[in-house]
């Protein structure tokens, strides 16, 4: 158990370390850098050019670059960033606190929904509400997450002459405000999410009707309920917990696409911004983070596995 | 009706739909260019389905003739993801050891990053364009293939009839491709149309984001981000393509079902 995990941790570790270095080395294969965009006027200038690059350490090989930047994340420090001149650190978590906050509601959202429906469909393979549900998670997972926030935007207006203020509020300074800047993107989200939960609640709750115990119970003149409370819940609540996770971590990655729609600053507006100001530290900085983030749920959720059913120990 | 026969039927004929359109837009509607600048933003009515835009363009048309590029990018990245991430899979999970290791762990680096983020990145790396964007939707994917071939290549290679195979004196890349290869091919092809609709989403959102295949192309991704500034105004121009999205996706899906289910 403790060698898998050391090993499984390792794993991880390695990954860190690869995608880190394939971030590092295809940022800078990005066409055209900082540097002349700052200059402005004074672009073409080789010696203030060649003083910039020196400044950042841009004129370094890209391994020396690499190492040295490994070593200061390694000491805490992101580095600073080229265009705002503030320590990447702090732009880059402030960021991510928003775009936590909106997975965190999303996933709320996703579960609410999703689980039910998953539970009612499962419950009765074939049945009407199965039918009903297939249908809502088919469009749910096939409509793009932003063209689902446009018609939401879309349907605000026409029916209740509402526009939504595409500016974003912290909670700090007002919750409403900030819940009605993040109700969209949440609601364009949490559809999509809840089809994912709904999916694989009924996936689970059909596939584990179909046990041998379940029969056991029922043969012994159990009730429904007592069969689906006592036997069906409990073992399919694991999974449904560990599903969250994984949810979790789709929701961050998709949110860079409704944050631009729903102009709300971020972790993913964060990374496209810097794309486009070719601001690599920040940029660097928002991608480990978004990696480490989704590495470790992945652990986590293994690591839950192997904690609750012992089964999966050995593997 | 049987629950697989509506997904077949569903989603065959959607999908034959869509190559047919993709194939020979013209016979569905004229060209996607045409400028009636007297018309512009109309609301859908007989003449124009699907309204106009906003220099007066007929938008069903732009949606049909956008097919074509749209679907013909993901599917040709999907292909390619395929050939790249299966044959390297069936390799890896063949040759074993250190080769295995090395590609695994790249793998596994790639898969790393949530699908769009990548997507963002490679994508402004290797510029706009719809040949950059096949090649960014195929290096997304192609990880994703490597971890089902290699995996169906580790069960195949531990069958008797690879023994059997090399037992007779056949080289190892005879037996490779000849016998593992074939029978790691059929999981990379289902992977192909589970994959579709996810690749077209982000294919999409590339679109929207600016970073896909730029204007006056039709594509439906493109399209959807022109559409942003008349939402309320006209908001036929974002409802449409963004509908074709959905049914394509959904088209893709139902098709990938009915065939796992049919596998099992």
């Amino acid at each position: 158990m403790v060698e898998a995990l050391l090993r499984r941790i390792g794993a991880t570790l390695a990954t860190a370390v690869l995608a880190t270095g394939v971030v590092f080395l295809l940022i800078r294969a990005v066409p055209g850098d900082a540097i002349g965009e700052m200059l402005g006027q004074s672009a073409g200038d080789p010696a203030a050019e060649a003083a910039l690059r020196a400044f950042f350490g841009l004129d370094r090989p890209v391994w020396s670059q690499y190492l040295s930047w490994a070593g200061d994340v390694l000491q805490g420090d992101l580095g600073t960033s080229m265009r705002q001149g503030l320590p990447v650190w702090g732009i880059v978590t402030d960021a991510f606190l928003v775009t936590l906050q909106i997975g965190l509601v999303t996933l709320l959202v996703a579960i609410l929904v999703g689980v039910p429906l998953g539970l009612a469909a499962g419950s009765r393979p074939g049945g009407a509400m199965d039918m009903l549900v297939e249908g809502f998670t088919l469009v749910s997972l096939s409509a793009p997450v932003f063209w689902t926030g446009m018609v939401l935007l879309i349907l605000a207006d026409a029916w209740l002459g509402w526009a939504p203020p595409l500016v974003y509020t912290s909670p700090e300074i007002s919750l409403s405000d900030n819940l009605e800047s993040i109700l969209l993107p949440v609601l364009a989200l949490g559809l999509l999410q809840a089809g994912a939960y709904a999916q694989f609640t009924r996936q689970q709750t059909a596939a584990l009707l179909r046990q041998d115990f379940v029969r056991a119970a029922t043969a012994r003149g159990l009730p429904a309920r007592v069969i689906f409370g006592r036997h069906v819940l409990r073992n399919i609540a694991i999974p449904l917990v560990t599903y969250a996770g994984l949810i979790l971590v789709q929701i961050l990655g998709g949110v860079v696409v409704v944050e631009t729609l729903f102009a709300i600053p971020g972790l993913g507006r964060t990374l496209l911004a810097a794309i486009q100001g070719r601001d690599y530290p920040v940029l660097q900085g928002a991608l480990l983070l978004t990696v480490g983030v989704a590495l470790m749920v992945n652990l986590l959720v293994d690591l839950a596995y192997a904690l609750i059913d012992p089964r999966v120990r050995g593997a | 009706m049987r629950r697989g026969r509506i997904e077949w039927l569903l989603g065959g004929g959607l999908v034959v739909l869509f190559l047919a359109i993709s194939i020979a837009p013209g016979l569905f509607a004229g060209s996607p260019d045409a400028v009636a600048v007297t018309r512009r933003l109309e609301a859908p009515s007989a003449e124009f389905w699907f309204g106009t835009d906003e220099t007066g363009r007929d938008v069903y048309a732009r949606v049909v003739h956008g097919a074509g590029s749209t679907l013909g990018v993901v599917a040709t990245a999907i292909a390619l993801a395929g050939v790249l991430g299966g044959s390297l899979g069936a390799l890896a999970g063949f040759a074993g050891r250190l080769p295995d290791l090395a590609l695994s762990r790249s793998a596994d680096a790639l898969l790393a990053f949530p699908p769009i983020i990548l997507g963002v990145v490679l994508a402004s790396t290797l510029g706009t364009g719809a040949g950059n964007l096949i090649l960014a939707l195929a290096i997304i994917y192609a990880p994703v293939f490597f971890r089902v071939a290699r995996a169906a290549a580790l069960m195949e290679t531990g069958r008797a009839y690879v023994e059997a195979a090399r037992t007779l004196g056949h080289g190892e890349w005879a037996v490779l491709t000849r016998h593992v290869a074939r029978n790691v091919a059929p999981s990379v092809v289902l992977q192909c149309v589970i994959l579709f609709p996810l690749a077209l989403q982000i294919q999409a959102a590339l679109g929207f984001l600016g970073l896909g295949v730029p204007p006056p192309s039709p594509d439906w991704g493109a399209s959807l981000q022109e559409s942003r500034n008349y939402l309320t105004v006209a908001p036929w121009l974002a409802i449409f393509p963004g509908l074709a999205l959905l049914l394509a996706a959904m088209a893709t899906s139902l098709l990938g079902r009915a065939l796992q289910t049919a596998g099992r």
